[in-house]
Protein backbone atom coordinates (compact mmCIF):
# COMPACT_ATOMS: atom_id res chain seq x y z
CA UNK A 1 0.00 0.00 0.00
CA UNK A 2 1.77 3.55 -0.91
CA UNK A 3 1.73 5.41 1.73
CA UNK A 4 0.22 8.38 -0.74
CA UNK A 5 -2.90 6.67 -0.96
CA UNK A 6 -2.95 6.22 3.04
CA UNK A 7 -2.54 10.09 3.24
CA UNK A 8 -4.86 10.48 0.52
CA UNK A 9 -7.85 8.22 2.19
CA UNK A 10 -6.78 9.52 5.96
CA UNK A 11 -8.70 8.70 8.78
CA UNK A 12 -10.73 11.96 8.88
CA UNK A 13 -11.53 11.29 5.42
CA UNK A 14 -12.59 7.98 6.22
CA UNK A 15 -14.34 8.78 9.06
CA UNK A 16 -16.34 11.48 7.20
CA UNK A 17 -17.39 9.49 4.61
CA UNK A 18 -18.35 6.05 7.00
CA UNK A 19 -20.60 8.61 8.81
CA UNK A 20 -21.04 11.89 7.31
CA UNK A 21 -22.16 14.86 8.97
CA UNK A 22 -25.82 15.51 8.99
CA UNK A 23 -26.23 13.40 5.76
CA UNK A 24 -29.96 13.30 5.41
CA UNK A 25 -32.56 14.88 3.44
CA UNK A 26 -34.89 17.58 5.57
CA UNK A 27 -38.19 17.25 5.56
CA UNK A 28 -38.82 21.37 4.53
CA UNK A 29 -35.98 22.48 2.95
CA UNK A 30 -35.60 26.68 1.67
CA UNK A 31 -32.77 26.41 -0.32
CA UNK A 32 -31.11 23.59 -2.47
CA UNK A 33 -27.25 23.62 -3.40
CA UNK A 34 -26.79 21.81 -6.27
CA UNK A 35 -23.17 20.38 -6.18
CA UNK A 36 -23.06 18.16 -9.05
CA UNK A 37 -20.01 17.15 -11.11
CA UNK A 38 -21.58 15.50 -14.74
CA UNK A 39 -18.30 14.56 -15.48
CA UNK A 40 -17.60 11.55 -13.18
CA UNK A 41 -21.62 11.74 -11.65
CA UNK A 42 -21.18 12.75 -8.26
CA UNK A 43 -24.01 14.79 -6.82
CA UNK A 44 -25.04 16.21 -3.77
CA UNK A 45 -27.65 18.36 -2.75
CA UNK A 46 -26.66 20.90 0.39
CA UNK A 47 -30.09 21.77 2.40
CA UNK A 48 -30.81 24.92 4.00
CA UNK A 49 -33.66 24.34 5.91
CA UNK A 50 -34.17 27.98 7.70
CA UNK A 51 -33.67 31.73 6.15
CA UNK A 52 -30.60 33.83 6.90
CA UNK A 53 -31.32 36.29 9.29
CA UNK A 54 -29.00 38.76 10.08
CA UNK A 55 -26.63 37.49 7.48
CA UNK A 56 -26.20 34.38 9.68
CA UNK A 57 -26.44 30.57 8.46
CA UNK A 58 -29.13 28.84 10.21
CA UNK A 59 -27.80 26.53 13.04
CA UNK A 60 -28.30 23.22 10.93
CA UNK A 61 -26.62 22.02 7.51
CA UNK A 62 -27.46 18.69 6.11
CA UNK A 63 -26.96 17.17 2.81
CA UNK A 64 -27.74 14.08 0.90
CA UNK A 65 -26.55 12.58 -2.44
CA UNK A 66 -23.77 10.14 -3.48
CA UNK A 67 -20.00 10.61 -4.58
CA UNK A 68 -16.54 9.00 -3.70
CA UNK A 69 -15.08 9.31 -0.15
CA UNK A 70 -12.98 12.09 -0.83
CA UNK A 71 -16.24 14.19 -2.34
CA UNK A 72 -18.87 12.93 0.42
CA UNK A 73 -16.08 13.87 3.49
CA UNK A 74 -15.41 17.17 1.92
CA UNK A 75 -19.10 18.18 1.83
CA UNK A 76 -19.42 16.72 5.34
CA UNK A 77 -16.75 18.74 6.53
CA UNK A 78 -17.94 21.71 4.65
CA UNK A 79 -21.51 21.18 6.44
CA UNK A 80 -19.96 21.05 10.00
CA UNK A 81 -17.63 23.87 9.81
CA UNK A 82 -20.08 26.76 8.55
CA UNK A 83 -23.56 25.87 9.97
CA UNK A 84 -24.55 28.92 12.42
CA UNK A 85 -21.35 30.87 10.75
CA UNK A 86 -21.93 34.50 9.67
CA UNK A 87 -22.30 34.69 6.07
CA UNK A 88 -18.60 36.57 6.01
CA UNK A 89 -17.11 34.37 8.36
CA UNK A 90 -18.66 30.90 6.56
CA UNK A 91 -17.14 32.88 3.07
CA UNK A 92 -13.82 33.30 4.72
CA UNK A 93 -13.88 29.42 6.22
CA UNK A 94 -14.37 28.17 2.22
CA UNK A 95 -12.12 30.29 0.61
CA UNK A 96 -9.92 29.55 3.15
CA UNK A 97 -10.13 25.60 2.43
CA UNK A 98 -10.28 26.49 -1.44
CA UNK A 99 -7.10 28.10 -1.62
CA UNK A 100 -5.43 25.86 1.01
CA UNK A 101 -6.57 23.01 -1.66
CA UNK A 102 -5.19 24.94 -4.85
CA UNK A 103 -1.66 25.96 -2.89
CA UNK A 104 -2.59 29.01 -2.63
CA UNK A 105 -2.18 30.04 1.14
CA UNK A 106 0.87 32.01 2.40
CA UNK A 107 2.56 30.45 5.29
CA UNK A 108 1.09 32.54 8.21
CA UNK A 109 -2.14 31.09 6.77
CA UNK A 110 -1.13 27.38 7.27
CA UNK A 111 -2.65 27.29 10.42
CA UNK A 112 -5.81 24.80 9.53
CA UNK A 113 -8.25 22.81 11.77
CA UNK A 114 -7.38 18.65 11.45
CA UNK A 115 -10.34 18.61 9.04
CA UNK A 116 -8.73 20.78 6.45
CA UNK A 117 -5.38 19.27 6.50
CA UNK A 118 -6.60 15.70 5.89
CA UNK A 119 -7.64 16.73 2.42
CA UNK A 120 -3.50 17.54 1.85
CA UNK A 121 -3.45 14.05 0.60
CA UNK A 122 -4.95 15.25 -2.69
CA UNK A 123 -2.34 17.51 -3.71
CA UNK A 124 -0.58 14.55 -4.73
CA UNK A 125 -3.76 13.29 -6.26
CA UNK A 126 -4.30 15.79 -9.18
CA UNK A 127 -7.55 14.05 -10.64
CA UNK A 128 -8.80 14.05 -7.23
CA UNK A 129 -8.52 18.00 -6.62
CA UNK A 130 -12.21 18.51 -8.41
CA UNK A 131 -13.85 15.46 -5.71
CA UNK A 132 -12.25 17.63 -2.88
CA UNK A 133 -13.40 21.18 -3.34
CA UNK A 134 -17.48 20.54 -5.61
CA UNK A 135 -19.01 21.12 -2.95
CA UNK A 136 -17.11 23.97 -1.36
CA UNK A 137 -16.91 25.88 -4.92
CA UNK A 138 -20.77 25.48 -5.18
CA UNK A 139 -21.34 27.21 -1.83
CA UNK A 140 -18.72 29.97 -2.30
CA UNK A 141 -21.28 30.79 -5.35
CA UNK A 142 -24.22 30.53 -3.33
CA UNK A 143 -22.57 32.48 -0.36
CA UNK A 144 -21.45 35.39 -2.56
CA UNK A 145 -25.26 35.70 -4.46
CA UNK A 146 -26.72 35.72 -0.79
CA UNK A 147 -23.35 38.65 0.41
CA UNK A 148 -24.07 41.15 -2.42
CA UNK B 1 -2.46 -14.75 -39.63
CA UNK B 2 -1.01 -14.40 -35.81
CA UNK B 3 -2.81 -16.63 -33.45
CA UNK B 4 -3.29 -14.32 -30.03
CA UNK B 5 -0.32 -14.85 -27.87
CA UNK B 6 0.86 -12.63 -25.27
CA UNK B 7 3.38 -11.13 -27.35
CA UNK B 8 1.12 -9.10 -28.77
CA UNK B 9 1.79 -6.56 -26.46
CA UNK B 10 5.25 -6.38 -27.78
CA UNK B 11 3.68 -4.81 -30.72
CA UNK B 12 1.89 -1.89 -28.04
CA UNK B 13 4.69 0.84 -27.32
CA UNK B 14 2.68 2.34 -24.85
CA UNK B 15 3.63 -1.32 -22.75
CA UNK B 16 7.04 -0.72 -23.08
CA UNK B 17 7.20 2.41 -22.05
CA UNK B 18 4.64 1.43 -18.97
CA UNK B 19 5.72 -2.07 -18.31
CA UNK B 20 4.03 -2.31 -15.06
CA UNK B 21 0.55 -0.93 -16.87
CA UNK B 22 -2.42 -2.98 -16.86
CA UNK B 23 -4.56 -1.68 -19.18
CA UNK B 24 -8.57 -2.32 -18.79
CA UNK B 25 -10.34 0.52 -20.01
CA UNK B 26 -10.25 -0.82 -23.91
CA UNK B 27 -14.07 0.45 -24.19
CA UNK B 28 -13.13 4.23 -23.89
CA UNK B 29 -10.24 3.74 -26.32
CA UNK B 30 -7.93 1.12 -27.44
CA UNK B 31 -3.79 1.27 -26.94
CA UNK B 32 -2.25 1.75 -30.68
CA UNK B 33 -0.16 -0.81 -32.32
CA UNK B 34 3.57 0.89 -33.30
CA UNK B 35 2.16 0.14 -37.15
CA UNK B 36 -0.21 2.63 -36.20
CA UNK B 37 1.56 5.14 -34.35
CA UNK B 38 4.40 4.97 -37.64
CA UNK B 39 1.67 5.32 -40.56
CA UNK B 40 0.71 8.82 -38.72
CA UNK B 41 4.12 9.69 -37.72
CA UNK B 42 5.48 8.54 -41.92
CA UNK B 43 2.50 10.93 -43.21
CA UNK B 44 3.58 13.53 -41.43
CA UNK B 45 7.15 13.20 -42.08
CA UNK B 46 7.51 11.83 -45.67
CA UNK B 47 4.08 12.05 -47.22
CA UNK B 48 2.42 15.02 -45.68
CA UNK B 49 0.52 17.46 -48.37
CA UNK B 50 -3.27 17.93 -48.52
CA UNK B 51 -5.74 15.69 -50.67
CA UNK B 52 -7.43 16.56 -53.61
CA UNK B 53 -6.92 18.53 -56.19
CA UNK B 54 -3.33 19.16 -55.89
CA UNK B 55 -1.45 18.57 -59.16
CA UNK B 56 2.09 17.38 -57.49
CA UNK B 57 2.42 13.64 -56.53
CA UNK B 58 3.06 14.42 -53.11
CA UNK B 59 -0.75 15.30 -52.89
CA UNK B 60 -1.62 12.66 -55.36
CA UNK B 61 -0.47 10.19 -53.54
CA UNK B 62 -1.72 11.82 -49.94
CA UNK B 63 -4.88 11.01 -52.03
CA UNK B 64 -4.61 8.00 -53.10
CA UNK B 65 -3.85 6.58 -49.57
CA UNK B 66 -6.79 8.84 -47.67
CA UNK B 67 -9.37 7.39 -50.93
CA UNK B 68 -7.91 3.37 -50.24
CA UNK B 69 -8.81 3.13 -46.71
CA UNK B 70 -12.31 3.96 -47.94
CA UNK B 71 -11.87 0.36 -49.90
CA UNK B 72 -10.42 -0.76 -46.47
CA UNK B 73 -13.07 0.35 -44.63
CA UNK B 74 -15.80 -1.10 -46.71
CA UNK B 75 -13.83 -4.25 -47.21
CA UNK B 76 -13.29 -4.65 -43.16
CA UNK B 77 -17.94 -4.27 -42.84
CA UNK B 78 -18.55 -6.04 -45.91
CA UNK B 79 -19.70 -3.47 -48.26
CA UNK B 80 -19.32 -3.57 -51.66
CA UNK B 81 -19.08 -0.33 -52.49
CA UNK B 82 -16.03 2.42 -50.98
CA UNK B 83 -17.79 5.27 -52.03
CA UNK B 84 -20.78 3.90 -49.39
CA UNK B 85 -17.99 4.87 -46.34
CA UNK B 86 -17.97 8.93 -45.10
CA UNK B 87 -14.72 9.46 -43.11
CA UNK B 88 -16.06 11.75 -39.89
CA UNK B 89 -14.27 12.51 -36.35
CA UNK B 90 -15.94 9.60 -34.80
CA UNK B 91 -19.12 7.90 -33.91
CA UNK B 92 -20.50 10.76 -32.78
CA UNK B 93 -20.04 13.48 -34.94
CA UNK B 94 -21.67 9.84 -37.69
CA UNK B 95 -24.69 10.10 -35.38
CA UNK B 96 -24.91 13.59 -35.41
CA UNK B 97 -25.02 13.79 -39.39
CA UNK B 98 -27.81 11.08 -39.74
CA UNK B 99 -29.61 12.90 -36.75
CA UNK B 100 -29.56 15.96 -38.03
CA UNK B 101 -28.75 15.69 -42.01
CA UNK B 102 -31.20 13.08 -42.80
CA UNK B 103 -33.79 12.49 -40.37
CA UNK B 104 -34.81 16.03 -39.46
CA UNK B 105 -35.95 16.71 -42.72
CA UNK B 106 -38.26 13.90 -42.43
CA UNK B 107 -39.10 13.46 -38.88
CA UNK B 108 -43.02 15.21 -38.44
CA UNK B 109 -44.72 16.14 -34.85
CA UNK B 110 -46.22 13.26 -33.90
CA UNK B 111 -43.54 10.56 -35.25
CA UNK B 112 -40.94 8.92 -32.96
CA UNK B 113 -37.57 7.59 -32.81
CA UNK B 114 -36.85 4.25 -31.17
CA UNK B 115 -33.51 3.68 -29.49
CA UNK B 116 -32.26 1.26 -26.55
CA UNK B 117 -32.06 1.93 -22.58
CA UNK B 118 -28.57 0.79 -23.02
CA UNK B 119 -27.67 3.37 -25.74
CA UNK B 120 -24.63 5.48 -24.76
CA UNK B 121 -25.00 9.33 -24.52
CA UNK B 122 -23.47 9.74 -28.43
CA UNK B 123 -26.48 7.61 -29.59
CA UNK B 124 -29.67 9.11 -27.28
CA UNK B 125 -28.70 13.26 -26.91
CA UNK B 126 -28.94 13.37 -31.06
CA UNK B 127 -32.04 11.87 -31.71
CA UNK B 128 -33.42 13.02 -28.01
CA UNK B 129 -32.47 16.38 -29.56
CA UNK B 130 -33.91 16.45 -32.94
CA UNK B 131 -37.23 14.89 -31.20
CA UNK B 132 -37.50 17.88 -29.15
CA UNK B 133 -37.42 20.48 -31.47
CA UNK B 134 -39.61 18.17 -34.22
CA UNK B 135 -42.17 17.28 -31.59
CA UNK B 136 -41.33 13.89 -32.22
CA UNK B 137 -41.18 11.12 -29.85
CA UNK B 138 -38.38 9.24 -28.73
CA UNK B 139 -39.28 5.57 -27.46
CA UNK B 140 -37.22 3.29 -25.79
CA UNK B 141 -36.88 -0.79 -25.72
CA UNK B 142 -36.52 -1.61 -22.38
CA UNK B 143 -33.75 -3.32 -20.67
CA UNK B 144 -33.96 -6.11 -18.21
CA UNK B 145 -32.23 -6.75 -15.15
CA UNK B 146 -29.19 -9.38 -16.46
CA UNK B 147 -29.11 -6.35 -18.66
CA UNK B 148 -30.81 -7.58 -21.97
CA UNK B 149 -33.13 -5.75 -24.58
CA UNK B 150 -36.70 -6.71 -24.15
CA UNK B 151 -37.70 -7.35 -27.43
CA UNK B 152 -41.69 -8.41 -26.85
CA UNK B 153 -41.80 -4.81 -26.63
CA UNK B 154 -40.10 -4.19 -29.99
CA UNK B 155 -43.18 -4.90 -32.06
CA UNK B 156 -45.59 -2.39 -30.46
CA UNK B 157 -42.68 0.35 -30.68
CA UNK B 158 -42.25 -0.11 -33.91
CA UNK B 159 -45.66 2.10 -35.97
CA UNK B 160 -46.03 3.06 -38.98
CA UNK B 161 -45.19 7.08 -37.67
CA UNK B 162 -41.51 5.23 -36.38
CA UNK B 163 -38.97 6.64 -39.03
CA UNK B 164 -35.75 5.64 -37.42
CA UNK B 165 -34.17 2.99 -34.88
CA UNK B 166 -30.98 3.34 -33.91
CA UNK B 167 -29.26 0.96 -31.88
CA UNK B 168 -26.01 -0.43 -30.29
CA UNK B 169 -24.05 -3.47 -31.38
CA UNK B 170 -22.65 -3.83 -28.10
CA UNK B 171 -23.48 -2.30 -24.90
CA UNK B 172 -20.20 -0.40 -23.72
CA UNK B 173 -21.47 -0.92 -19.81
CA UNK B 174 -22.47 -4.32 -19.27
CA UNK B 175 -20.89 -5.65 -22.74
CA UNK B 176 -24.21 -7.32 -23.84
CA UNK B 177 -24.38 -8.57 -27.69
CA UNK B 178 -27.64 -7.11 -29.09
CA UNK B 179 -29.32 -9.32 -31.90
CA UNK B 180 -29.29 -7.28 -34.25
CA UNK B 181 -29.64 -9.16 -37.41
CA UNK B 182 -33.18 -10.41 -35.65
CA UNK B 183 -33.82 -6.38 -34.32
CA UNK B 184 -32.69 -5.26 -38.35
CA UNK B 185 -35.18 -7.64 -39.65
CA UNK B 186 -38.14 -6.68 -37.62
CA UNK B 187 -38.06 -2.77 -38.33
CA UNK B 188 -37.58 -3.38 -42.39
CA UNK B 189 -40.59 -5.23 -42.31
CA UNK B 190 -42.03 -1.85 -41.80
CA UNK B 191 -39.87 -0.09 -43.53
CA UNK B 192 -38.03 1.42 -40.59
CA UNK B 193 -34.40 2.67 -41.91
CA UNK B 194 -31.78 1.17 -38.93
CA UNK B 195 -28.77 2.93 -37.88
CA UNK B 196 -26.11 0.50 -35.84
CA UNK B 197 -23.94 1.92 -33.32
CA UNK B 198 -20.86 -0.57 -33.87
CA UNK B 199 -18.57 1.54 -31.61
CA UNK B 200 -17.76 -1.40 -29.27
CA UNK B 201 -17.92 -3.80 -32.08
CA UNK B 202 -16.00 -2.66 -35.09
CA UNK B 203 -12.52 -3.90 -36.09
CA UNK B 204 -13.16 -6.38 -33.02
CA UNK B 205 -15.74 -8.67 -33.98
CA UNK B 206 -17.70 -9.72 -37.45
CA UNK B 207 -19.91 -7.20 -39.33
CA UNK B 208 -21.09 -8.00 -42.76
CA UNK B 209 -23.56 -5.18 -44.10
CA UNK B 210 -24.44 -7.68 -46.74
CA UNK B 211 -26.29 -10.04 -44.29
CA UNK B 212 -26.55 -7.52 -41.43
CA UNK B 213 -28.54 -5.38 -44.28
CA UNK B 214 -27.91 -2.35 -41.63
CA UNK B 215 -28.71 1.35 -43.16
CA UNK B 216 -26.61 2.75 -41.60
CA UNK B 217 -23.59 2.09 -39.18
CA UNK B 218 -21.40 4.04 -37.42
CA UNK B 219 -17.75 3.77 -35.94
CA UNK B 220 -14.81 4.92 -34.44
CA UNK B 221 -11.29 4.15 -35.58
CA UNK B 222 -9.49 4.54 -32.11
CA UNK B 223 -11.63 2.22 -30.28
CA UNK B 224 -10.17 -0.12 -33.36
CA UNK B 225 -6.22 0.22 -32.57
CA UNK B 226 -6.47 3.27 -34.56
CA UNK B 227 -5.92 6.40 -34.24
CA UNK B 228 -7.58 9.50 -32.24
CA UNK B 229 -10.52 11.83 -34.29
CA UNK B 230 -11.00 9.66 -37.37
CA UNK B 231 -14.47 7.41 -37.44
CA UNK B 232 -16.81 6.33 -40.16
CA UNK B 233 -20.42 6.82 -41.45
CA UNK B 234 -21.70 3.67 -43.69
CA UNK B 235 -24.69 4.58 -45.68
CA UNK B 236 -26.86 2.07 -48.00
CA UNK B 237 -26.82 3.40 -51.09
CA UNK B 238 -30.67 4.27 -51.23
CA UNK B 239 -30.29 7.11 -48.53
CA UNK B 240 -26.81 8.72 -49.77
CA UNK B 241 -28.86 11.63 -52.26
CA UNK B 242 -30.97 12.43 -48.83
CA UNK B 243 -27.92 12.98 -46.39
CA UNK B 244 -27.09 16.50 -46.07
CA UNK B 245 -24.10 17.74 -44.56
CA UNK B 246 -23.39 19.29 -41.19
CA UNK B 247 -20.18 21.02 -42.43
CA UNK B 248 -20.23 23.43 -45.51
CA UNK B 249 -17.47 24.42 -47.36
CA UNK B 250 -14.10 23.50 -49.51
CA UNK B 251 -13.68 20.17 -50.33
CA UNK B 252 -17.29 19.02 -51.13
CA UNK B 253 -18.56 21.07 -54.14
CA UNK B 254 -18.59 20.99 -58.11
CA UNK B 255 -19.71 24.37 -58.56
CA UNK B 256 -19.80 27.62 -56.34
CA UNK B 257 -21.29 30.99 -57.58
CA UNK B 258 -22.68 33.69 -54.99
CA UNK B 259 -26.18 32.40 -54.99
CA UNK B 260 -25.65 28.83 -55.47
CA UNK B 261 -23.04 26.07 -54.71
CA UNK B 262 -23.50 22.62 -56.67
CA UNK B 263 -22.38 19.86 -54.19
CA UNK B 264 -20.56 16.87 -55.19
CA UNK B 265 -21.98 13.35 -54.41
CA UNK B 266 -22.20 11.29 -50.94
CA UNK B 267 -19.50 10.74 -49.57
CA UNK B 268 -17.22 13.89 -50.75
CA UNK B 269 -20.43 16.24 -49.97
CA UNK B 270 -20.04 15.83 -46.12
CA UNK B 271 -16.18 15.70 -46.01
CA UNK B 272 -16.34 19.87 -46.38
CA UNK B 273 -12.74 21.21 -44.91
CA UNK B 274 -9.50 19.74 -44.95
CA UNK B 275 -10.02 15.82 -43.51
CA UNK B 276 -7.79 14.38 -40.77
CA UNK B 277 -5.88 12.53 -43.08
CA UNK B 278 -3.51 10.87 -40.99
CA UNK B 279 -6.32 9.51 -38.85
CA UNK B 280 -7.57 8.15 -42.02
CA UNK B 281 -4.20 7.08 -42.83
CA UNK B 282 -3.85 5.34 -39.43
CA UNK B 283 -7.40 3.71 -39.68
CA UNK B 284 -6.34 1.76 -42.74
CA UNK B 285 -3.35 1.05 -41.10
CA UNK B 286 -5.23 -0.22 -38.29
CA UNK B 287 -7.74 -2.06 -40.59
CA UNK B 288 -4.36 -3.87 -41.64
CA UNK B 289 -3.20 -5.06 -38.06
CA UNK B 290 -6.48 -6.37 -37.53
CA UNK B 291 -6.67 -8.23 -40.45
CA UNK B 292 -3.40 -9.72 -39.79
CA UNK B 293 -5.24 -11.22 -36.72
CA UNK B 294 -7.32 -14.17 -36.77
CA UNK B 295 -10.90 -12.47 -35.38
CA UNK B 296 -12.14 -15.40 -34.32
CA UNK B 297 -9.44 -16.51 -32.34
CA UNK B 298 -8.91 -12.79 -30.96
CA UNK B 299 -12.95 -13.07 -29.65
CA UNK B 300 -12.04 -16.46 -27.90
CA UNK B 301 -9.18 -15.00 -26.19
CA UNK B 302 -10.58 -11.87 -24.88
CA UNK B 303 -14.38 -14.06 -24.13
CA UNK B 304 -11.67 -16.69 -22.11
CA UNK B 305 -10.27 -13.52 -20.40
CA UNK B 306 -13.37 -11.99 -19.77
CA UNK B 307 -15.34 -15.39 -18.04
CA UNK B 308 -12.27 -16.00 -16.15
CA UNK B 309 -12.23 -11.97 -14.58
CA UNK B 310 -16.17 -12.72 -13.83
CA UNK B 311 -15.63 -15.95 -11.78
CA UNK B 312 -12.70 -14.82 -10.00
CA UNK B 313 -15.05 -11.79 -9.32
CA UNK B 314 -18.06 -13.89 -8.27
CA UNK B 315 -15.95 -15.56 -5.55
CA UNK B 316 -15.33 -11.91 -3.94
CA UNK B 317 -18.30 -11.50 -2.02
CA UNK B 318 -17.63 -7.83 -1.77
CA UNK B 319 -18.26 -7.66 -5.30
CA UNK B 320 -21.57 -6.91 -7.12
CA UNK B 321 -21.43 -7.28 -10.41
CA UNK B 322 -24.03 -5.51 -12.66
CA UNK B 323 -25.48 -7.54 -15.95
CA UNK B 324 -25.67 -11.10 -16.89
CA UNK B 325 -26.53 -10.98 -20.55
CA UNK B 326 -26.88 -13.50 -22.56
CA UNK B 327 -24.42 -12.67 -25.31
CA UNK B 328 -21.48 -10.61 -23.83
CA UNK B 329 -18.88 -9.35 -25.23
CA UNK B 330 -15.25 -8.07 -22.76
CA UNK B 331 -17.24 -5.97 -20.99
CA UNK B 332 -17.59 -6.23 -17.16
CA UNK B 333 -19.12 -3.77 -14.87
CA UNK B 334 -19.26 -3.98 -10.99
CA UNK B 335 -19.28 -2.21 -8.07
CA UNK B 336 -17.16 -2.70 -4.43
CA UNK B 337 -19.74 -3.30 -1.91
CA UNK B 338 -19.42 0.22 0.22
CA UNK B 339 -16.78 1.99 -1.65
CA UNK B 340 -17.30 4.17 -4.04
CA UNK B 341 -16.03 3.41 -7.61
CA UNK B 342 -14.78 6.18 -7.78
CA UNK B 343 -12.37 5.18 -4.65
CA UNK B 344 -12.37 1.75 -6.58
CA UNK B 345 -11.25 3.12 -9.92
CA UNK B 346 -8.08 5.58 -7.65
CA UNK B 347 -6.95 2.71 -5.58
CA UNK B 348 -6.54 0.54 -8.82
CA UNK B 349 -4.90 3.39 -10.82
CA UNK B 350 -2.63 3.63 -7.83
CA UNK B 351 -1.28 0.32 -8.50
CA UNK B 352 -0.88 0.71 -12.48
CA UNK B 353 -4.22 -1.03 -13.21
CA UNK B 354 -6.29 1.41 -15.76
CA UNK B 355 -10.22 0.91 -15.42
CA UNK B 356 -12.98 3.32 -15.65
CA UNK B 357 -15.46 4.38 -13.03
CA UNK B 358 -18.52 6.57 -13.72
CA UNK B 359 -21.55 5.70 -15.36
CA UNK B 360 -19.74 5.57 -18.85
CA UNK B 361 -21.69 7.91 -20.88
CA UNK B 362 -25.28 6.01 -20.46
CA UNK B 363 -26.60 8.05 -16.99
CA UNK B 364 -29.87 6.15 -18.15
CA UNK B 365 -29.04 2.57 -18.28
CA UNK B 366 -27.36 3.39 -14.89
CA UNK B 367 -30.41 4.84 -13.39
CA UNK B 368 -32.47 1.60 -14.22
CA UNK B 369 -29.61 -0.58 -12.74
CA UNK B 370 -30.47 2.09 -10.07
CA UNK B 371 -26.98 3.12 -9.41
CA UNK B 372 -25.10 6.35 -10.31
CA UNK B 373 -21.95 4.81 -11.44
CA UNK B 374 -20.34 1.61 -11.78
CA UNK B 375 -16.42 0.25 -12.47
CA UNK B 376 -15.74 -0.80 -16.00
CA UNK B 377 -13.71 -3.56 -16.90
CA UNK B 378 -12.95 -3.71 -20.33
CA UNK B 379 -10.33 -6.14 -22.04
CA UNK B 380 -8.60 -6.21 -25.56
CA UNK B 381 -6.12 -8.84 -27.30
CA UNK B 382 -3.01 -7.64 -25.46
CA UNK B 383 -4.28 -8.57 -22.06
CA UNK B 384 -3.56 -11.69 -20.00
CA UNK B 385 -4.65 -13.41 -16.94
CA UNK B 386 -2.29 -12.35 -15.06
CA UNK B 387 -3.90 -8.39 -15.65
CA UNK B 388 -6.83 -10.63 -14.29
CA UNK B 389 -5.25 -12.10 -11.50
CA UNK B 390 -3.18 -8.59 -10.59
CA UNK B 391 -6.53 -6.69 -10.68
CA UNK B 392 -8.61 -9.51 -8.24
CA UNK B 393 -5.35 -9.36 -5.64
CA UNK B 394 -5.66 -5.59 -5.95
CA UNK B 395 -9.38 -5.78 -5.01
CA UNK B 396 -8.89 -8.30 -2.18
CA UNK B 397 -5.95 -5.13 -1.00
CA UNK B 398 -8.85 -2.53 -1.90
CA UNK B 399 -10.55 -4.52 0.75
CA UNK B 400 -8.81 -4.68 3.40
CA UNK B 401 -7.70 -1.26 2.98
CA UNK B 402 -11.43 -0.23 3.59
CA UNK B 403 -12.50 -2.46 6.16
Amino acid sequence: MSADLKKLYSSVIKAHNETPYHFEKPTTTLTIIKAYNPICGDRFDLYITSPITDYRLPLTLHFHGFGCAISKASTSVLIKSIEGKSLNDAMEIVDHFLRFINKELRDKELILPDEFLAFSGVHDFPERLECATLAWKEMKKYLESKNE
Amino acid sequence: MTPVTNSIKSLFPIFSNHPALVYLDNAATSQKPKSVIQSVIDYYEKENANVHRGLYKLSSSATTRYEEVRNKVAKLIGASDPNSISFTKGTTESINVVAHGFLKKLLMAGDSVVISGMEHHANLIPWQQVCKEKKALLRIIPVDGDGNLDLSTLDSLLTTNTRLLAITHISNVLGTINPIEEIISCAHKKNIPVLIDAAQSAGHYPIDIKNLDADFLVFSAHKMFGPLGAGVLFSLEKYRNQIEPLNYGGGAIKNVEFDHTEFLEYPHNLEAGTPNISGVIGLGEAIDFIQSLDMKSSILYTNELMIYFKEKLNSLPFVKPFGNPVKSGSIVSFQVKNVHPHDVAGFLGNVNIAVRAGHHCAQPLLESLGVPSTVRVSFAIYNTKEDVDRTISALIDLKKFWS
